[in-house]
């Protein structure tokens, strides 16, 4: 069975050079995203004798509804459900870069974190505690510098030990938007095809945010009255 | 002192405090990681004042000076 992996990250953090180390040239393919003027590409290697298909998703910095590349990347996500998603993070500027993480752990993805352009964070002068990092997020990072080909046995290792053992990531808010969000969902489990299609909890989170697809969604669904008095 | 971002001079260093203005630019400029608490430094205008650059967050963001006009900060040096 092929292992089917995306990988996304912001604009410029060597998610490119990451998908050329990993796909040799000749086993790539490139069209572009039904309907849009997006550019898709994808490709296959072998790993400890199984098959990994990868996704090259466009580079973005947020998911919403409002831009062509965040959008693709979200449907992506959600409709088709990779297995594993590789989120590229560059290591000279975390703390732009995790905004990001935070909103794929949202999306209750089965995470592995490349923590990559580590030469240029020590020339920086900056110094990861990325074992910390880690256990803090819940999910797995690994040190890569993508230009040089270092880490990649490591994330290969992580994108196959990921696919073995799912773990979906999660994050906790503040226990008002908490109890906020346990209200949305108790309402959005009563429509079975809504919530097989879309993380309960993802939809709550997007509601209280005001995300113009999400409420178009429910808007179709005749769950709207008892939506719109929890937060009357 | 609370100010616009828009009226920072260069190399002044302040706190964000409220993002004005609604939906799509609203949720784009938090999105850039503009909230409340950040420290945002402006750094230099284009040669017609327009837009600006700054720095919050660890890089380099170029607003138009409409929407830097939608963030209030604080110029009292929070540490």
């Amino acid at each position: 069975m092929t292992v089917r992996v995306a990988l996304i990250g912001n604009p410029n953090v060597g998610k490119s050079v990451i998908f050329n180390n990993l796909v040799p040239g000749a086993r790539q393919h490139v069209g572009n995203w039904p309907g849009k003027t997006v550019e898709k590409k994808t490709g296959k290697y072998r790993y400890k004798g199984e098959e990994y298909e990868l996704v090259d998703l466009p580079g973005c910095y947020s998911l919403t509804a409002r831009a062509v590349d965040e959008l693709v990347s979200r449907t992506y996500i959600l409709e088709e459900k990779p297995d594993v998603v590789v989120d590229i993070v560059d290591a000279s500027n975390v703390e732009r870069n995790l905004y990001l993480t935070l909103l794929l752990m949202e999306l209750e993805t089965n995470i592995v974190v490349a923590l990559n352009q580590m030469d240029v964070a020590k020339s920086k002068g900056y110094t990861i505690r990325t074992e910390a990092l880690a256990s803090r997020l819940g999910v797995p990072v690994v040190e890569t510098i993508a230009t040089q080909k270092v880490g990649m046995e490591k994330l290969k290792a992580a994108i196959e030990n990921a696919a073995k053992s799912p773990k979906p990531a999660s994050l906790t808010y503040p226990s008002d938007i908490e109890d906020l969000i346990e209200k949305l969902v108790t309402i959005l489990s009563a429509d079975a095809s809504l919530v097989t299609h879309h993380p309960a909890r993802w939809l709550a989170i997007k509601l209280i945010e005001r995300d113009k697809e999400v409420l178009e969604m429910i808007q179709e669904t005749t769950l709207d009255s008892k939506i719109e008095e929890v937060f009357a | 002192m609370e100010t616009k971002l828009s009226d920072l001079k260069s190399g002044n260093i302040a706190t964000v405090t409220k993002v004005a203005g609604s939906g799509a630019v609203k949720r784009r400029i938090a999105d850039m990681g503009i909230t409340p608490g950040a420290r945002i430094e402006m750094i230099r205008n284009a040669p017609l004042g327009d837009p600006i650059e700054f720095k919050v967050r660890g890089y380099l963001l170029t607003l138009r000076r409409s929407e830097a006009e939608d963030v209030m900060v604080s110029t009292e040096v929070q540490r």
